[in-house]
Order: structure tokens, then C-alpha cells, then sequence
């Protein structure tokens, strides 16, 4: 009965079961969570997802939305019981609108990072989001788990780039809020539920997101360091010498590079591959004058740094950033992994590092740590590869007990057990044991609020 | 062998979208990332790759355009290069002016080799290299992907249509090169130090007494027409339909 009126609502070309079409959208990209569905429909328009949403709604059955499902932690994947809805926002991928004057734009759920980037560049303006699935995640998604990527340390989350939402709330009432103010204090600001709730109170349909001027000018540096706390040391001294200029600066540690040089044969490392830590640093050079080079030469004589290369062309430039981006494939191919995504306040980087690889590696003898990110958003992508030649599934076996370790040190810190992949149904024990009670009532009356049946992406977050 | 001169061309980067200037007098440049013609990078990289060998003694890059191409002088010296000269004009360099200015600079310079790159990325003209041999008087080698020397002769494999040629050519010579000669070093920080104190001269094209070639003029540029977007077709019947239907069978 449901499928039936669902797939009249979207037409022949919106909807399948069949197991083959079904299988990329029914495994997470690490192939840690599977699921089963009653129908995946993939709507064409805002109208059809509230035709959908208000039909599920009244059958009392979950719907799961899913962008690109690159999401990390299993939210987009619909539980095991063959009941929950999947709804795809693949087939909404216009860009309905620019303004380049009003330094925005308006786009459907559905468009593909990368091809929000695309359009803004299109006229001479910068999009900043950026991350290394963005050729395929959607900004829905995006929004959904507040992503961050490499350019936060400038512009934000993804939060901070958006002006408005259009969302269709769990009964499958249309809610326009695709206002495109810089300024609005006229009550609660509704937007901002919706994004980081990973589906659980509606689906996003479209956005109104914010444009920057396109950045004239980029200088991108590797440099070598000895340690995460110079890494930190290194950031603070940069951001000041520089007015804030730096747009994004990655930790990256020299098993991340040997895991990619291994499994990339084509990639190049450029420089003399002894060092423990690295950094991939990128500044603004709107004045042409090389402040990047200067202010690195003077790190350089004070010793916050041992070598350095700055690119000197942008081919050069996107070799080192393939190089960063090639981290996740290159530690999947040695086997099974364990991802954290914490944030700890910045300064406590380098404490953090220490203290949870003494604790994982006396639980787990041989665990490989790679831990990698985002040093000035405190972001720390703390991520185990299994032993070398040992067996994934008893590794991946121990993944709860190493997860503790590693959030106990985080929880110690005053961090977050997720800095930028959200919960999903993988850290939804870990949410209610590190927030405390006072914040987990607030999230549940939220949800009850606006999802009394419990429509909305059921097992998920909260 | 002594010297090896090298061109290098400050142009946009390869990897900039190039955008022509609304009023259609040029491509814009203002606030774009320019670079070294990637071609030139690859002679300046075969140049030192020579050097180090211990075939030369000493590796020249030379530059013509406005006083930004020191920047493109600087990352070569950076690389690698002993020195630089720029020779400053503010006017539009074609092909023969630039061979002119190279000649002139031979003059001086007396160089054993010349390596340029097959073409720059700008104009694409793919000229300079062949017109300097010929002013010059000595063999040229174009579109190099391999280069060995012994004594005063140089062996080229040359990227040709319908495969690759090997031929032998008496120093001095003009040699292009192509794509799959090498790949250019990056630059570390110390030998960007190490640059700002090597030489860098700066000569006046109007003082080097040559005539500037004045055979070709730039009208207007306009952006290529837009493509269209394809469509595919299921079968040789929808093809033609498809053919037909646009009129073109
Ligand atoms: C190689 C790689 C690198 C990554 N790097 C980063 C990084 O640097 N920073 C970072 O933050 N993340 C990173 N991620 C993970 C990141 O969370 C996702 O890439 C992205 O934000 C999710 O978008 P998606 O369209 O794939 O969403 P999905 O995976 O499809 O969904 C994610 C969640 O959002 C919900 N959702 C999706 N679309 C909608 C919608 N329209 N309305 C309501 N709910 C919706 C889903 O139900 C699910 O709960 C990376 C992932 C990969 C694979």
C-alpha cells in the first residue's frame, strides 16, 4: 500500500528494489553498516519529498534520508528490519539561483559539493567548503552533519555558510526558510536545528548558502615538523605574523605518507620523508608579495620548523593536497581501521596525542595509530589501522574498548567525542555518555517536539 | 661545456582557468595566478639535471616581460639556476622579437646550449626555439623528451607524429622540449633563501639593439564559443534520427 502510493508519488524513474541498484545506498563507505529498505525513492522536487514524508508519516513508517552517503558513522543507512524508507536526494541537484552581489546562492539538497564550488566559481566568487569526499557528498548531507573540511580555520563549518534552509518537517509540512539575511534576530533561529540533526527532524531540500570574493591568490606550503605540540606552536606564530591570512593547516604524521606513497605509487613526497610530523599549510597571497614564503623562512631561523617546500604552481600545489586527501583510501587498503573524530580545545593537541596512544597501544600491542587533521579547529582525526598481518575482525572486535580509551582522554580534555562526522547510530552510546543529562533532555524534548512519531531517521543520534 | 641558457616565461597558470577581459584587449591577469610556462620548468630541470651531472658549469635563466617576470627569475634561481637576466619590456613579445632577444643575449653570453621550452602555454605558438636556431646559425632539436651529451655533441629523442626520433646534433644548439622529458624539482624553503642573493641582471630590450618584429598584431580576443552538451543515443537508428533532425544528413 505505502510503497504503492510512494512510487506514484515519484514515477517510474524515482524509485527501485532492485537489490543491485539498492546495494551502494544500503552499505556505509567503509562497508561497517548495512541495512535493508522497503523502497528507495529518489523524488524530483520539494513537493514530492513532503508527498512522501506526509504518506510515511501517516503509515507510521521511518524514512532515512541519504545524500551522498559518505557520511562516517552509518546515519544515512536504514536499520535491518526491511521497514524504514530510504530517501535519496540524488535527483535534486539544481542550483536554483546566484547572486553574486548578494554573495549567495540557492541550490536543491541534492547538488554535489563540488558542484556548489563549481557554480560559484562560475562567477567569480568562492564557495569554502571543502573536503575530500566532495565530489560526492551532498550539501544536504553536509548540512545535516555539519561538515567541516579544511578551510574551517577561515570560514566555518557548514553551518556558518548557511543563510537559509527550505525543509520538509516530519508530518510533511514545506517550512521556507530560504531567507538569504545576514541579520535576523526575529526569534528562535530555526535553521540551525536542522543542520547537524543528521535527518532525525526533517529532511533539507534546498539551501541558501554564502558566497565569499574568490581568493586571488594562494600559497601553499609542506613543512616538516617534530611534533604536534610544534605544530600548535607553529599555527599560533603563523596566524599572528600573518593577520589571519592562513586558510587551512593539516597535521599530518609520516605514517599517513607512507601508507599513501605505498598505495599511490604515482604520488610524489617532496620532501626528505625523516620527519615524525608534518604540516600542508595554505595562506591567502592577495597581494601577490609571498607572505607564506616570508614568514615560513623566518620560522625556519627560529626553529619552530626543520624544511620546508612552497608550491610554485598550482599543479604543484593540488599534488600535495592529492597527497592529503589520498590518507583515507590509503589507510583503508591496510586493512581494517577504527575512526575517532575528536575535537579537543587547540592547545591540547599535542596532550591528547600522547596520552591516547600510550593507552590504546598497552590495550592493543602493534595497533597503528594515524592521527591527522585539522590542528586549528582542535580536530583530530584519531584513526587505528589494525596490527599489520592480523586478523580484521578480531581488531574490529576490540573497536568499542579502543573507542573508550581513546574518549575517556578525550572527555579528560574538555573535547568532543564528535568533531565533525556527527553521531549516527555509531556513537549513539557514546553521546548519552558523555553529554550530560541536562543535555540529552534538551535534544530528546527537541525531538519529541517536532517528530512525535519518531519518523525521522529512527535510531539515529538520539 | 660551459654555459646553458634557459627561457623562462612568466604566463597564467596551467591551472587557472583563463578568462578573456571583458573589453576583449587581452586575457586577464590581474589577481591570477601566473607561473613559469611548464614547458620552460622542464628545460630549467634537464638544464641542471645536466649540471649536476657535471656536464656544465653553469646555468643562465633568462626572462622577458614587465619587472613581475623576476618572480618566475627567482623560483628558477631557486631551483636551481646560477643566474638570471631579465630583459624588461612593457610591450607585447611575439616569437621573433623573443628569438631576436636571445640571439642577442647569445652574443654576450656565448652559450654551448640553449634549451627552451616547445612552446608556451599562452600564445602556443611553438616558434621561438626553431627561429633562434635559424638566426643563429646552429642545429635545432625540437620537442625533446630525452637528452644525453658527449663532448660536443648532444642526443635527442625527439616526440615526433609517428613515433620517436633520435638524432645528433653539434654543439651549440637550440634544443625544445616536450611533456615527458622530466619532471621538475619542488622548491625547499632555504634555496629560496640561497636565490635572493644570486644575481639577477636587468637589461632593457631597447638597449639591446634589436629591431622588434612587428608583423603581427593582437586585434581582439574573444572567449571560444561555448560547447554543447552531448546527448547520447540508443542505437544507429536514433543516431541518424538524431542527425536528421538537426538538419545534418
Ligand atoms: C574520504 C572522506 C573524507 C571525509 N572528510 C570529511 C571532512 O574532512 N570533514 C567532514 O566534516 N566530513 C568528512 N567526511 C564525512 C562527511 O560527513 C560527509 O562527507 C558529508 O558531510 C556527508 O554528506 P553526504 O551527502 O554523503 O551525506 P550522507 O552520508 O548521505 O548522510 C549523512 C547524514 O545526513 C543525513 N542526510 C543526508 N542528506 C540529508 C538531507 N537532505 N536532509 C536531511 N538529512 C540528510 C543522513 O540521513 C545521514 O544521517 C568524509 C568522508 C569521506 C568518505
Amino acid at each position: 500500500m505505502l510503497v504503492d502510493d510512494l512510487k506514484s508519488i515519484v514515477g517510474p524513474e524515482g524509485w527501485t528494489t532492485d537489490p543491485g541498484d539498492l546495494q551502494p545506498h544500503l552499505t556505509e563507505w567503509r562497508d561497517i553498516w548495512t541495512g535493508k529498505t522497503l523502497v528507495m525513492v529518489s523524488p524530483a522536487s520539494t513537493r514530492e519529498v513532503a508527498s512522501i514524508v506526509r504518506e510515511c508519516h501517516k503509515a507510521g513508517t521511518g524514512v532515512v534520508p541519504q545524500g551522498g552517503n559518505t557520511g562516517l558513522c552509518g546515519g544515512a543507512i536504514p536499520d535491518q528490519s526491511g521497514n524504514q524508507v530510504l530517501l535519496s536526494l540524488s535527483r535534486m541537484n539544481a542550483v536554483r539561483s546566484v547572486s553574486p552581489n548578494d554573495h549567495s546562492l540557492v541550490v536543491d539538497a541534492g547538488c554535489t559539493l563540488a558542484s556548489i564550488q563549481e557554480a560559484a566559481q562560475q562567477v567569480d566568487r568562492f564557495f569554502p567548503l571543502s573536503l575530500a569526499a566532495e565530489g560526492s557528498c551532498q550539501i544536504g548531507g553536509n548540512l545535516s552533519t555539519n561538515a567541516g573540511g579544511i578551510n574551517v580555520l577561515r570560514y566555518g563549518t557548514a553551518r556558518a555558510q548557511a543563510l537559509g534552509l527550505e525543509v520538509v518537517l516530519p508530518d510533511g509540512t514545506i517550512w521556507d526558510g530560504l531567507r538569504s539575511l545576514r541579520k535576523d534576530t526575529s526569534g528562535y533561529d530555526l535553521k540551525q536545528l536542522f543542520i547537524g540533526a543528521e535527518g532525525t527532524l526533517g529532511v533539507i531540500t534546498a539551501a541558501c548558502l554564502r558566497l565569499y570574493p574568490s581568493v586571488k591568490g594562494l600559497q601553499t606550503a609542506l613543512v616538516s615538523v617534530d611534533s604536534p605540540d610544534g605544530a600548535v606552536a607553529l599555527l599560533a606564530d603563523l596566524r599572528h605574523r600573518m593577520s589571519d591570512q592562513l586558510q587551512a593547516f593539516e597535521l599530518i604524521p609520516d605514517r599517513a605518507i607512507r601508507y599513501v606513497l605505498r598505495h599511490f605509487p604515482s604520488a610524489r613526497f617532496p620532501l626528505e620523508p625523516t620527519s615524525p610530523w608534518y604540516v600542508l599549510m595554505e595562506s591567502i597571497n592577495s597581494d601577490g608579495n609571498e607572505q607564506l614564503e616570508h614568514q615560513l623562512l623566518a620560522c625556519l631561523d627560529a626553529g619552530l620548523i626543520s624544511d620546508a617546500i612552497v608550491a610554485k604552481n598550482k599543479g604543484e600545489a593540488d599534488a600535495l593536497w592529492g597527497i592529503r586527501h589520498a590518507i583515507s583510501e590509503a589507510q583503508k587498503k591496510e586493512g581494517a581501521s577504527l575512526k575517532h573524530d575528536i575535537s579537543v580545545p587547540v592547545g591540547t593537541i599535542g596532550d591528547f596525542i600522547r596520552a591516547a596512544d600510550v593507552a590504546v597501544t598497552r590495550h592493543l600491542p602493534g595497533v597503528r595509530v594515524v592521527a591527522f587533521g585539522h590542528v586549528g579547529d582542535g580536530n583530530v582525526h584519531y584513526n587505528l589501522s589494525q596490527p599489520a598481518g592480523t586478523d580484521p575482525a578480531s581488531f574490529l572486535a576490540q573497536g568499542e574498548a579502543l573507542a573508550s580509551l581513546v574518549y575517556e582522554v578525550v572527555a579528560g580534555l574538555g573535547g568532543s567525542i564528535s568533531a565533525e562526522h556527527g553521531i549516527g547510530q555509531a556513537k549513539r552510546a557514546h553521546l548519552l555518555q558523555y553529554r550530560s543529562a541536562t543535555e540529552i533532555h534538551l535534544m530528546r524534548t527537541i525531538k519529541a517536539a517536532l517528530d512525535p512519531e519518531n519518523i525521522m531517521n529512527p535510531g539515529k543520534v538520539i | 661545456m660551459d654555459k646553458i641558457l634557459v627561457g623562462l616565461k612568466r604566463v597564467v597558470d596551467y591551472n587557472v582557468r583563463v578568462r578573456v577581459k571583458s573589453d576583449g584587449s587581452g586575457v586577464e591577469t590581474d589577481g591570477v595566478k601566473m607561473s613559469i610556462n611548464p614547458f620552460d620548468e622542464i628545460a630549467l630541470e634537464e638544464a641542471l639535471r645536466i649540471k649536476e651531472r657535471g656536464d656544465a658549469n653553469e646555468v643562465i635563466v633568462v626572462s622577458i616581460g614587465n619587472n613581475d617576470a623576476q618572480q618566475q627569475l627567482r623560483t628558477g634561481l631557486a631551483m636551481g639556476a646560477d643566474r638570471a637576466i631579465l630583459v624588461e619590456t612593457a610591450n607585447h613579445v611575439d616569437s621573433l622579437t623573443g628569438a631576436r632577444v636571445f640571439k642577442a643575449l647569445i652574443d654576450r653570453e656565448n652559450p654551448d646550449l640553449v634549451i627552451l621550452g616547445k612552446q608556451a602555454i599562452d600564445d602556443d605558438n611553438s616558434q621561438t626555439g626553431q627561429m633562434l636556431a635559424a638566426l643563429w646559425n646552429r642545429p635545432q632539436a625540437t620537442f625533446a623528451s630525452n637528452l644525453s651529451i658527449v663532448g660536443q655533441k648532444a642526443t635527442v629523442t625527439r616526440e615526433v607524429d609517428v613515433g620517436l626520433e633520435i638524432v645528433e646534433v653539434d654543439l651549440p644548439a637550440v634544443i625544445t622540449v616536450d611533456l615527458r622529458m622530466n619532471e621538475p624539482r619542488y622548491v625547499k624553503l632555504p634555496d629560496i633563501m640561497k636565490a635572493k642573493k644570486k644575481p639577477l641582471d636587468q637589461v632593457l630590450l631597447g638597449d639591446l639593439n634589436i629591431e622588434e618584429a612587428t608583423g603581427i598584431k593582437q586585434v581582439v580576443f574573444e572567449p571560444p564559443s561555448e560547447r554543447q552538451k552531448g546527448a547520447m543515443v540508443d542505437d544507429v537508428a536514433g543516431l541518424v534520427a538524431a542527425l536528421k533532425d538537426k538538419g545534418l544528413i
